[in-house]
């Protein structure tokens, strides 16, 4: 029997906006297919292990929180997460959890706080917030049966930027996305996938999800090829929703 | 008598009995065409009133409930914002709509709800002789921001208040913490820690780290979220000692809920044996702020423990309409903490039951629904052989179908119905005679809900 384990970090303080929902739905999905799934909490002060981990789940907070776990997070773990992004984890990074990543954060107020740097990415803070529902597209995502289309929420009021070794993780159709100017959205580098969307983003893109467990076993088990596919007539109907309502046909 | 007071108040008593002719409330908008002739009309409406407010995450409405009821059973008369007006334009409107046009009111005493949101911006025009703040939880993000924002515009508001007194909750580390940082007299209400055992929350608390010094806090006890007898290891920042406090809770029903409470007053530790008319320990929180408000306006005890036995709930809380053998009770959902208090409920309910959840994102409810993956809709799973039907409904009923496929409801079980008609009539037709069909909408949901409710059942009119 299959197994995969997924490392949430700091779910005791990076858990805004329903993070626990991506959780929950790489768990069930891979659970639907007969693959054992544990979850590990890690938080302040435990060790970061990622030869223990198959997925790593890294969500945002409040600033309040996030400055907590900001020390923790790169002095303590940042070795490790490094390695573990370059020796191809499979990283989710929402929203904080995807700024931090990067190489620094400058306030609005011009104060430069530097960050992991595990990618070559950094965000600049602005006054106002871009607060609403958000429509992508991946390319990797498009096939037969699906559009690649992806839907979310997104509120964050940095501009996140892309250095040159960092790939967009999908083009906007409808919302801002990293900065509401070049018209992308999230970033993909190796296999950690970041974005602004939440709400929570995996259980209404499916799709997403089963690509992120694919990563994660092909990861783990040589002889992976492919999940079977499952029935999701509520999930794509959530989505289905979304698209109707904010693009035009 | 001012000229352009006189002509603000005729101009906005004419828009409220204009939008009341046409239906449609106008519980706000006579307020801010009032402050749009005459900014300086909140000044000079509160002169004529003893200003009680009632703010907080959860719990203002019912709070405000009990304190009403416990004005009628002493015979003050007082004016209040009914219909959970509850943002500046709706505070003005009801003050407006208590006097006369030359200014004059048959009332002396306003209770008045107030969004915490609002708060900060009220104290511009009105300062209340006493504040009652219920609670602080995370609450629509996309509209108030992060939690401590909230918090902190309230204690930017009571700056300008040095006067207020203050009813807190000791039991919310945000809540106490005004009282901890403000100049005024604070009254202190909660549970003691031998009083109820609740579980302790270990992945969404919304309080878990000192709001002084960031150190985890530890608790002695739990109620629900973050609330309990909770202390910092780092700074040695505590719940404060209360001067009321539920000692014992006695019994929880589908109804009701007994406790006792006891109080400092001048002779000595009073202890009272209370029955709060609404069921949950959210329920008894409110019922603690409402006797800590008539402690410390001296009123009779005995006046106070017949008002929480016998208050009537408000707009959408628990609200119980008969219908066709059958009974709808409308429960209004608004955030996690809040819609898990609801769920703990329903798992009290021991018959048979169809739930229905009706879930909008328009601005009132908060935009984003992300926050139902933070709900413990898994719980539901103890309970679903009780429930004849999950429906999901509302503008995003979509998402709901999803959030309880993905809490382990099987999805035979629940029906998607965007029509609120066609919900009633087949919500009631799923359950036997005698039962009960709990509808949680979101705000705005529960508006609309309410109007064809009251067009089919007579239910009142949300501004009466």
């Amino acid at each position: 029997m299959k197994e995969l384990t997924i490392c949430h970090l700091y779910p005791d303080l990076l858990n805004l906006y329903g993070d626990r929902g991506n959780i929950l739905s790489l768990t069930k999905r891979a659970e639907w297919r007969g693959i054992n799934v544990n979850i590990k909490n890690v938080t302040m002060g435990e060790d970061f292990i990622p030869e223990e981990y198959d997925i790593i789940f890294l969500g945002g907070g409040q600033d309040y929180e996030q400055q907590i776990i900001q020390n923790d997070l790169i002095e303590q773990k940042g070795t490790e997460i490094k390695n573990a992004i370059n020796n191809n984890k499979v990283f989710l990074c929402i929203c904080g959890g995807y700024q931090l990543l990067g190489n620094y954060y400058k306030t609005w107020d011009g104060k430069e706080i530097e960050f992991l740097g595990a990618l070559d990415l950094w965000t600049v803070g602005h006054q106002d917030r871009k607060i609403g529902n958000i429509v992508f597209q991946c390319d990797f995502l498009k096939n037969e049966t699906s559009d690649g289309f992806v839907v979310g929420f997104e509120n964050h009021s940095g501009r996140t930027y892309l250095g040159d070794s960092v790939t967009p993780l999908g083009k906007v159709i409808y919302g801002n996305g990293n900065n509401g100017e070049d018209g992308y959205e999230g970033a993909v580098y190796k296999n950690v996938i970041c974005s602004y969307s939440h709400g929570s983003l995996l259980p209404k893109n499916p799709t997403l999800s089963d690509y992120i467990i694919s990563k994660a076993l092909s990861q783990k088990y040589d002889d992976f090829q492919s999940l079977e596919p499952l029935e999701d007539r509520f999930e794509l109907e959530a989505q289905r929703s979304v698209i109707n309502r904010f693009v035009k046909a | 008598m001012k000229i352009r007071l006189f002509i603000a108040t005729v101009a906005a008593k004419l828009a409220v009995w204009g939008l009341r002719l046409i239906k449609s409330g106008g519980t706000t908008l006579p307020g801010k065409i009032a402050l749009k002739i005459y900014p300086n009309i909140g000044v000079e409406l509160a002169k004529n009133f003893n200003i009680i407010m009632v703010t907080g995450t959860n719990g203002k409405t019912t709070t405000t409930k009990i304190i009403s009821k416990i004005f009628e059973k002493n015979d003050i008369k007082y004016v209040t914002n009914k219909s959970g007006a509850n943002l500046v334009g709706g505070i003005i409107t009801t003050l407006i709509e208590a006097v006369s046009v030359t200014g004059k009111s048959p009332s002396s005493t306003a209770l008045l709800e107030i969004d915490e949101a609002a708060f900060n911006k009220i104290t511009h025009y009105i300062k209340p002789h006493m504040l009652v703040v219920t609670n602080f939880f995370r609450d629509q993000l996309d509209r108030y921001g992060e939690l401590y924002t909230t918090l902190n515009g309230v204690k930017e508001g009571l700056k300008r208040c040095p006067d207020t007194k203050l009813v807190l909750n000791a039991d919310d580390s945000l809540c106490a913490s005004i009282g901890n940082e403000a100049e005024n007299s604070a009254f202190y209400f909660g549970f003691e820690s031998t009083s109820y055992a609740g579980k302790p929350e270990t992945t969404s608390s919304d309080a878990m780290f000192c709001i002084y010094c960031k150190e985890k806090y530890t608790y002695q006890s739990h109620v629900y979220g973050h609330l309990g007898t909770f202390e910092c290891p780092g700074c040695g920042y505590k719940k404060p000692a209360t001067n009321l406090s539920c000692v014992s809770v006695d019994k929880l029903s589908t109804s009701s809920s007994e406790i006792t409470y006891s109080v400092m007053e001048e002779t000595g530790i009073q202890s009272y044996s209370a029955n709060i008319n609404l069921p949950g320990v959210y329920n008894i929180y409110n019922g603690l702020a409402a006797a800590s408000c008539a402690t410390l306006l001296k009123l009779p005890a005995d006046n106070t423990l017949r008002a929480l036995s016998s208050f009537e709930s408000g707009f959408g809380r628990m609200e119980t309409i008969e219908a066709e053998g059958k009974t709808i009770k409308l429960i209004l959902v608004k955030n996690p903490t809040g819609f898990n208090q609801v769920l703990n409920f329903l798992a009290t309910e021991e018959k048979n039951m169809s739930i229905a959840f009706v879930i909008n994102d328009n601005l009132a409810d908060g935009t984003d629904i992300s926050w139902l993956w933070d709900v413990d809709f898994e719980m539901l799973t103890e309970l679903k052989d009780r429930v004849n039907v999950f429906y999901t409904s509302g503008v995003r009923g979509e998402d709901m179908s999803v959030r309880l496929k993905y809490a382990g409801i099987p999805t035979d079980k629940v029906n998607l119905c965007h029509d609120y008609n066609e919900l009633l009539s087949q919500g009631l037709a799923s359950i036997e005679d005698g039962c009960n069909l709990y509808i949680l909408p979101t705000y705005t949901s529960m508006l609309d809900i309410r109007g064809i409710l009251a067009n089919k059942y007579g239910l009142k009119e949300f501004w009466k």
